[in-house]
């Protein structure tokens, strides 16, 4: 079996990580910001208040600026599974490929149907037909997300598949295991609603800039309100949710529990949550002082006071026994390959299957099993942990960033419900600082999630170093340095134009300026007229 | 005629809710989470205007 170089393969993460965070730029405001143009939309056909028809429009033209560059990054996504890591593709396609193939046609049929509808037919269609269609944008759109991550589930906690020792590649077994997998089900949830907190940020943190300028009032004013209500809730659910992943997490993907909590030890129950520490993967321990909270770890984690966690260095001996457990196991794959008819040789891999990733784990540095050294199963064992730094602290900061989330959120709903925003210039005024804080956290919870679920591409069955394509690094050079020119070029665009946009304000629109409308030079308390009226 | 068809949805909702309450309680939950919050930021802006409308009375 041709394997690529580890050069080729560090590349090949390089270029996937580069392109699927660029990609994570932008749908999380599309989850979120399509169900706040929907809320936008309820009052007005409910209210029959222009203003609100007009605030959708606004927003809506911020969402199409973003929704199309989200396109087209994912895009990229889909082939480079293929081009990128074709060994991948090819163990596990046939559970992979349904689920990306799902997310490949809602993406394009629904939502990006539904979006045109929404975008062009404010005229051609009835104010209910119309809101029906935002509805079905944001539905489509966060369905759309529903199938990725169901794939992502798949990499994470592989069910609803087996091995098949004839094709040697896994194959689906059950549709509905891999669609309602714990681990499928936790992520969307949190996925997807932080999303609703990124589009959330968004309004309220652009329409507190226009507060503070005095601009826009009444749209401003309107969208903080609901944008700041709509964050609260949010917010309070993808940190919940963030823990109910965490449980999930906690029974599926050992190994990443431990690198997301620092824990070198395996400590008695209930484990402590570490606030603040400082891991070496190096000296496999946490260097310098550590900040602790007594068993909250163990009750988050567990839910219960009872169950110990494993430690790092537990998980190492762990894997250590599961590689010489895997060894016969792929040795009998291998003869079997040679004589599909010798039953013994498919009888061992039967038995032995559980553990036959850990036996290509230790390939990387015994390509021959039989002349596997103590040594090497060790430095296998030790390949079977993330990187314990970088998990830790993309997941530290992550939640630092949720929990000031929600104070701004609450400080906002607060004022807002109680017509206070305005006594509060500073909080105006530093909003718009806080706009990058969902995007940044979204980045980092993909990052605790995918870095933590090293080595493995498919976590337990299929390790990364062996799934990319044998690719030239001259290849994969060109085409990393290419998306980088490429991808700053887009940003560039899309920055150039929301600015834009977002300094031009709705006030293009001219629709409801005679009764409630956003134009500048309305008085702040003027009388929202309804839509029959103006 | 048209209450029993709207009868007729609620039940059939009530038994998929049911069903995909206990196959998949988090889609469940996002399911119900996200209209209770869509409909919580309507009525923020509802309310809004009623606030503004019962301050230009009161001035």
């Amino acid at each position: 079996m041709i394997v690529p170089s580890e050069t080729v393969v560090e590349l090949s993460r390089w270029q996937f990580a580069a392109t699927a965070l660029y990609h994570f730029l932008f749908v999380p405001l599309t989850l979120g910001l399509s169900f706040i143009l929907a809320a936008m939309e309820t009052v007005y056909v409910t209210t029959g208040r222009v203003i609100y028809k007009e605030m959708a429009q606004f927003w809506g033209k911020l969402f199409a600026i973003n929704f199309a560059l989200g396109v087209a990054t994912g895009l990229t996504m889909e082939f480079e599974f293929g081009t990128n890591w074709s060994f991948y593709s090819h163990y596990v396609g046939d559970i992979f490929g349904a689920p990306l193939a799902i997310e490949g046609l809602m993406a394009f049929f629904m939502e990006s149907t539904f979006v045109g509808l929404m975008l062009f037919g404010w005229d051609r269609l009835s104010k209910a037909g119309h809101l029906s269609v935002t509805f079905l944008v944001a539905l489509g759109s966060n369905l759309s997300a529903l199938w990725i991550l169901v794939a992502n589930g798949f990499m994470q906690d592989p069910v609803g598949a087996t091995f098949n020792p004839v094709s040697q590649r896994m194959e689906l077994t059950s549709f509905f295991d891999l669609l309602f997998s714990h681990d499928a089900q936790s992520k969307f949830v949190h996925t997807s609603i932080a999303g609703y907190v990124t589009g959330a940020m968004f309004v309220v943190t652009i329409s507190a800039w226009y507060l503070s300028r005095g601009r826009h009032v009444e749209m401003a004013r309107r969208s903080l309100r609901m944008g700041a209500l709509f964050g609260v809730f949010s917010v309070i659910g993808v940190i919940t949710l963030g823990d109910a992943l965490g449980f999930v997490a906690g029974s599926a993907q050992p190994t990443k529990l431990a690198a997301m909590e620092g824990m070198w030890e395996t400590e008695p129950a209930p484990a402590p949550l570490k606030l603040i520490a400082f891991p070496s993967d190096s000296e496999q321990r946490n260097v310098g002082p550590t900040l602790e909270l007594p068993g909250v770890a163990g009750i988050l984690i567990t839910h219960s006071l009872d169950k110990e966690l494993p430690g790092i260095k537990e998980l190492e001996k762990r894997a250590a026994e599961r590689i010489r457990n895997g060894i016969p196991g792929m040795l009998a794959l291998q003869r079997y390959r040679e004589n599909p008819d010798d039953q013994a040789a498919l009888a061992t891999v039967r038995e032995h299957e559980e553990d036959l990733g850990y036996a290509m784990l230790l390939m990387r540095y015994a390509p021959d099993l039989t002349q596997a050294t103590p040594e090497q199963i060790e430095q296998a064992a030790r390949d079977s942990i993330p990187p314990v730094w970088l998990t830790f602290w993309s997941f530290r900061l992550m939640i630092g960033l949720a929990f000031l989330m929600l104070i701004y959120l609450i400080a906002m709903a607060t004022f807002s419900l109680s017509k206070q925003c305005a006594a509060h210039d500073f909080l105006l005024k530093i909003s718009i600082w806080l706009l990058p804080a969902p995007f940044l956290a979204c980045e980092l919870g993909w990052l605790t999630a995918e870095l933590g679920r090293q080595p493995w591409t498919v976590y337990e069955k299929l390790p990364t170093w062996i799934s990319a394509s044998t690719h030239s690094e001259a290849y994969l050079y060109f085409s990393l340095i290419g998306f980088t020119l490429i991808y700053l070029v887009f940003i560039v665009i899309e920055m150039f134009l929301m600015v834009k946009f977002i300094r031009q304000g709705p006030a293009g629109y001219g629709h409801g300026l005679a009764g409630g409308g956003s134009g500048t030079i309305q008085p702040v308390l003027s009388a929202p007229v309804r839509h029959e009226e103006a | 005629m048209r209450i029993i068809i709207y009868f007729l949805i609620s039940l059939w909702l009530i038994f998929l809710g049911v069903i995909l309450g206990d196959y998949g309680p988090w889609y469940f939950a996002w399911l119900v989470g996200t209209v209770m919050i869509v409909l919580i930021s309507a009525a923020g802006g509802a309310l809004m205007d009623t606030q503004l409308e019962e301050e230009q009375q009161h001035k």
